[in-house]
């Protein structure tokens, strides 16, 4: 026997014929006691299927080779294409969702014509589904907006019709719809959400949850729902996280009798299981609330809370940051003997221009007085004393913004995180040296070079600053420290991919390789969310 | 002998391979279906069957029907003092079942094919064969019911047949299969189901209707609770009935003397039932979809299962197909002809020759893991599968394992079943422990092989290379592990139990009837009842067996005559 797989243990010759091969099967099979040879029972099984998809496959090449004429393959293409069906139809245009009448079904040797009544019920579907599609889809595109009052009830009477449809159509056209709604319904969240409870109460959506087999429409949205029950649960004075929930969704700080109320445990559970579970149920929570809570915990608390690994996760850092904005700063530049010395001061057309490439266009030096009339004094014994010193007025202007932090609003020290984060991303794109320089307010020893679109950035955001009033302000130096909240070291831990010990490291001492990485990761993840943060952190980085 | 035995929720049946053709055997009352009900008396006098269910009338306190849902679980039932579980129980149906056909043929059958629900899970499938143990048969496969329903369908003419589905709802367990016969194989392609739902289900959704709409069911309040339970789910199971042939229908029942009656529509109860009926949807898709066959490419919809037959299943049936479903089968009696076969086949039988069935595993099977992700968090409890649910049966698969902890000297193995990927959702079905050689983690490699029989028995070996370490896990549970020991003792003690003689049946099914229907009638009906059990009584008295013939024959008619034509 010189036959391959599959045919030698059919003991036949390679055939296109299935009956062929059932036959051959059955004739193996009978010989066979299955009970006592089943790794031999386990062949004859793969050596039916793959011969059954070979026949199968050889039966659609001969289709092929016929349709070379032209006319044909695109008829074949046709067919193909709507075997697909719904689920990648609608897709590519969200209105063509058209379930296949029953009558078009194969042997439809007990399904006479459809009656009136059934066609009229599968009209009435599709405009409901088309309707419904229209809504998700406001003009056709994805919209993150959520639904108007009227939008949701038109939604749910649309989605009743098509739930009732469902409820009375065959099982393929049960499932087809099932499916398309998961579809559509995963891909149009968050505007979506009303319709999934009601879509979910009609199809079992829930039920799939956690199976293996769970379609990811339905994973996707089966976690939406839990998060949606969960808010509407919270709500409720019985929950055991009620109080924490309550307390959370609060505008403004938390104040001492907060603390006393509720119980630290409780937030810390809330915190995480939702960040864990349903993190886009944070939205509900008031942000400077949150970061008050996270802001100031006690690290030495932390620390007797959970077994290791689980304190990776969620410990808070404190974190010291260096006497960096101190001494090394230029502090009155009043004090300066070159500012007298000079008599060869740059002409105002220079400093014009000079003022227009650190601010940008339209800002001048008569706009800066303007301005912060302070600052506007400072910058230009900056111009003065620029020969003789370690000093421009570009590098002034950067370390003013550093200094800032002391005293800027909330918005400004989003602007001044984001002023970081573009001097850190250029320094380490030249070299590792002058990522350290800049983290301790060096600007002048290796001048950072910019790119244009940075230089543009950098000086909006030194405008932003400047506009606030800030630039003028005289550092006071000394040691600053600040709490980095866990999920912010969880997520640094991912974006830097440091462990969790050498993400500590660097984070205690500012000499660290691995601080500018770090620092980085921690402004990117500030300007990614800056409702989270607590002002302190933006005070302190 | 070998026969087939159709261990039913609500009836049970016997059937036998004889002259080339699966033959139902009749019970002591010339029936072809024993209901599956144990009724018991102080002093250890038992009833089985058409009078036992009887009894559930009169002395619900110490009948017990419906147990087969309870089987697999640590539930027993006290009836008159006795404890039983519920494979005991079923003993005693399958003792009386075994006794029929030695009445029938002469000799005692000693081994049996007995049919499970394909969605009954190892556990219950355990109890099953334990059960047929304690009666004395030794069970020589559990056969899946809508696979014998399908070799019944299929060998009624032998010929070739595209996948047909078989929907099989019986009292207490609903399940699918989607069968293909050619060349004389009958193969299994897909099963899905639902453990925990029949008819029974159905009956509840009545009796709950119906409750509140009873006027004066002040004397129904006042009644324990398991004698009222009792009175509604008998009345619901006539409503139901009666509901198959009639738009309306009367809900009776007379609680000590007092009858009460609520009118039920068919559009109320099927209002009611609609949750139920959206429950048989989920399983038919989920078959349909593990085999890739299109609902419209089914040749045929066979149905079995007594359940079927309610109009409001039916309904739902033809609304999900698209068809009207083939009724071709006997749906009472096509799963005990098909165990039958299955007998035959495995005895040899004439004319089986060319049969072949092959089928499927209905659940996934596997081991719970644990693994470290990216950040070196340890995750415990994800379920691995090993035998995915619809491979073909038996089926032996390996899978390897690794240590994950340096120096480790155990590894343990949950065994499970089910479909969630967290294990905490799934069945244990048992645990499997073995000490490996201490090394750094993950150089220690440990083999787990499941093995899957025909009769969906699962046995679990573990090896480890390293050590040269094998061990091999049927799986037993604590109970099992007791009650196997204990086969021996149950036997005795149900063997104590005094079953009326085969040649009283008659007498003692015809008195618990007459005793039901004395509770169930008022006024004058109950005085005529009355007297015809005393005249009754007084002939078994005199133990002449003409007498008692004519007395039988008499309180029988009457009886009849009276249910036919209830006054209310």
């Amino acid at each position: 026997m010189s036959r391959a797989f599959p045919w030698n243990v059919l003991g036949i010759d390679a055939t296109k014929d299935a009956g062929l091969i059932r036959k051959a099967y059955a004739g193996v099979l009978r010989g066979l006691n299955v009970d006592e040879d089943i790794a031999g029972y386990a062949n004859l099984r793969r050596a039916r299927d793959e011969a059954l998809w070979l026949a199968a496959q050889a039966d659609q090449d001969d289709e092929g080779d016929y349709g070379l004429g032209g006319l044909d393959e695109d008829d074949a293409y046709d067919d193909n294409s709507a075997d697909f069906g719904l689920a990648d139809g609608w897709q590519d245009a969200p209105d063509i969702y058209s379930p296949e009448a029953p009558h078009d079904a194969p042997a439809p040797e007990f399904s006479s014509e459809p009656t009136p009544e059934l066609a009229k019920a599968q009209t009435k579907a599709q405009t409901a589904w088309a309707a419904l599609l229209d809504l998700l889809y406001p003009g056709g595109e994805v919209s993150d907006d959520s639904v108007t009052y009227a939008e949701m009830e038109d939604g749910l009477a649309h989605l009743a019709v098509l739930l009732d449809h469902a409820d009375r159509a065959d099982l393929a056209e049960h499932d087809a719809l099932d499916g398309a709604l998961a579809d559509v319904f995963a891909r149009t969240w968050p505007r979506s959400a009303p319709f999934v409870e009601p879509a979910n109460a009609a199809l079992h959506w829930l039920d799939e949850a956690g199976q293996i087999e769970e379609r990811p429409a339905l994973m996707f949205l089966n976690a939406r729902l839990k998060g949606m029950r969960f808010h509407d649960k919270v709500q409720e004075p019985g929950h055991p996280l009620h109080k924490a929930w309550a307390e959370l969704s609060r505008p403004g700080r938390a104040g001492f009798v907060d603390r006393l109320r509720v119980k630290r445990l409780d937030i810390d559970k809330l915190l995480s299981g939702l960040r864990q579970h349903y993190p886009e149920l944070e939205s509900h929570l008031a942000p400077e609330r949150v970061t008050s809570w996270e802001g100031d915990v006690n690290p030495s608390g932390v620390s007797n809370t959970g077994p290791k690994v689980v304190r990776g996760i969620f410990i808070v850092l404190l974190v010291v940051a260096v006497p960096r904005l101190i001494s090394n700063l230029i502090d009155s530049p009043d004090n300066d003997p070159a500012a007298t010395l000079l008599d060869t001061a740059p002409s105002a057309e220079e400093i014009d221009a000079e003022v227009t490439s650190i601010f940008g266009e339209d800002v001048d030096m008569n706009a800066v007085r303007t301005a912060d009339p302070v600052f506007a004094d400072q910058l230009r014994n900056a111009f003065n004393a620029a020969p003789f010193s370690d000093t421009t007025p570009l590098v002034h202007a950067r370390r003013k913004a550093l200094e800032a932090g002391e005293v800027a609003d909330f918005d400004t020290l989003i602007a001044r995180a984001q002023l970081r984060r573009l001097w850190l991303t250029a320094a380490q794109r030249q070299a590792p040296g002058v990522c350290q320089n800049v983290l301790v307010g060096d600007f002048f020893s290796i001048p950072l070079e910019l790119t244009d679109d940075e230089l543009d950035s950098e000086g909006k955001l030194l405008r932003q600053m400047l506009d606030a009033k800030v630039l003028s302000h005289q550092a006071k130096g000394g040691a600053f420290e600040y709490a980095v909240p866990g999920w912010m070291v969880g997520e640094a831990m991912t974006l830097t991919g440091l462990s969790s010990d050498a993400l500590t490291a660097a984070l205690r001492n500012t000499a660290d390789p691995n601080r500018c990485k770090v620092e980085r990761a921690l402004l990117d993840i500030i300007v990614a969310k800056p409702g989270r943060v607590s002002l302190d952190l933006l005070r302190g980085l | 002998m070998l026969v087939g035995i159709d261990l039913g929720t609500t009836n049970s049946a016997v059937a036998i391979w004889r002259d080339g053709a699966p033959q139902l055997v009749p019970n002591a009352l010339g029936k072809q279906l024993t209901p599956s009900a144990v009724s018991l008396a102080k002093g250890g006098q038992a009833w089985v069957g058409e009078a036992a269910l009887d009894r559930m009338a009169t002395h619900p306190a110490d009948t017990a029907t419906s147990f087969k849902r309870m089987m697999g679980t640590a539930a027993t039932v006290t009836l008159a003092g006795t404890t039983l579980t519920p494979e005991d129980l079923s003993a005693m149906v399958l003792r009386s079942l075994a006794d029929d056909v030695e009445a029938a043929t002469g000799e005692r059958p000693t081994a049996a094919v007995i049919t499970v629900p394909a969605y009954f899970n190892e556990r219950q499938r355990r109890a099953t064969r334990r059960a047929g143990e304690i009666a004395g048969l030794e069970v020589k496969r559990l056969i899946n019911e809508p696979t014998a329903a399908a070799l019944a369908f299929g060998l009624t003419d032998r010929g070739d047949r595209e996948p047909f589905l078989v929907f099989d709802l019986g009292g207490g367990t609903f399940d699918v299969s989607i069968v293909e016969m050619f060349e004389g194989i009958v193969e299994v392609r897909a099963s899905a189901g639902d453990n925990r739902l029949g008819g029974d289900d159905f009956d509840d959704v009545l009796v709950k209707l119906v409750e509140p709409m009873l006027d004066g069911r002040d004397a129904l309040d006042l009644l324990p609770a398991d004698r009222r339970r009792a009175l509604l789910t008998l009345a619901a199971e006539r409503t139901r009935r009666a509901l198959s042939t009639a738009e309306a229908a009367e809900f009776s029942v007379v609680a000590d003397g007092t009858p009460m009656t609520a009118r039920v529509s068919t559009e109320a109860f099927e209002e009611a039932a609609a949750g139920l009926v959206k429950r048989l949807r989920d399983p038919v898709i989920r078959a349909l979809r593990d085999c890739h066959i299109d609902v419209r490419t089914l040749s045929d919809i066979v149905l079995v299962g007594g359940a079927t037959r309610m109009p409001v299943v039916r309904k739902a049936l033809t609304r999900m197909f698209g068809r009207f479903p083939n009724a071709t089968v006997h749906p009472d009696h096509a799963v005990a002809l098909g165990a039958a076969i299955q007998a035959g086949l495995l005895s040899g039988g004439d004319g089986l020759e060319e049969i072949r069935i092959t089928d499927v595993a209905p659940f996934t099977l596997g081991v719970n893991t644990a693994t470290r992700d990216s950040h070196g968090r340890f995750h415990d409890g994800i379920f691995a599968p090993i035998i995915e649910r619809n491979t073909p049966v038996p089926v032996s698969r390996v899978e390897r394992f690794h240590t994950l902890a340096d120096n480790q000297r155990e590894i343990a193995f949950g065994i499970y079943q089910g479909e969630a990927r967290d294990v905490k959702n799934n069945v244990q079905l048992g645990e499997i422990k073995a000490p490996v050689p201490a090394r750094p983690a993950g150089e220690v490699m440990v083999e787990v092989r499941f093995t899957y029989d025909t009769s969906g028995l699962l046995e679990v070996d573990l090896e480890v290379p390293a050590s040269g370490l094998k061990r091999n896990l049927v799986i037993v549970d604590e109970d099992d592990k007791r009650n196997q020991k204990d086969i021996e003792g149950r036997r005795k003690l149900l063997e104590k139990l005094k079953v009326h003689p085969r040649d009283e049946a008659e007498n003692v099914a015809l008195l618990a009837r007459a005793e039901r229907a004395y509770e169930g009638f008022t006024g004058q009906l109950r005085d005529v009842i009355g007297q015809g059990l005393t005249e009754f009584l007084g002939a078994l008295e005199k133990q002449d067996p003409r007498l008692i013939a004519d007395a039988r024959e008499g309180l029988g008619r009457l009886l009849d005559e009276i249910e036919a034509n209830p006054p209310i």
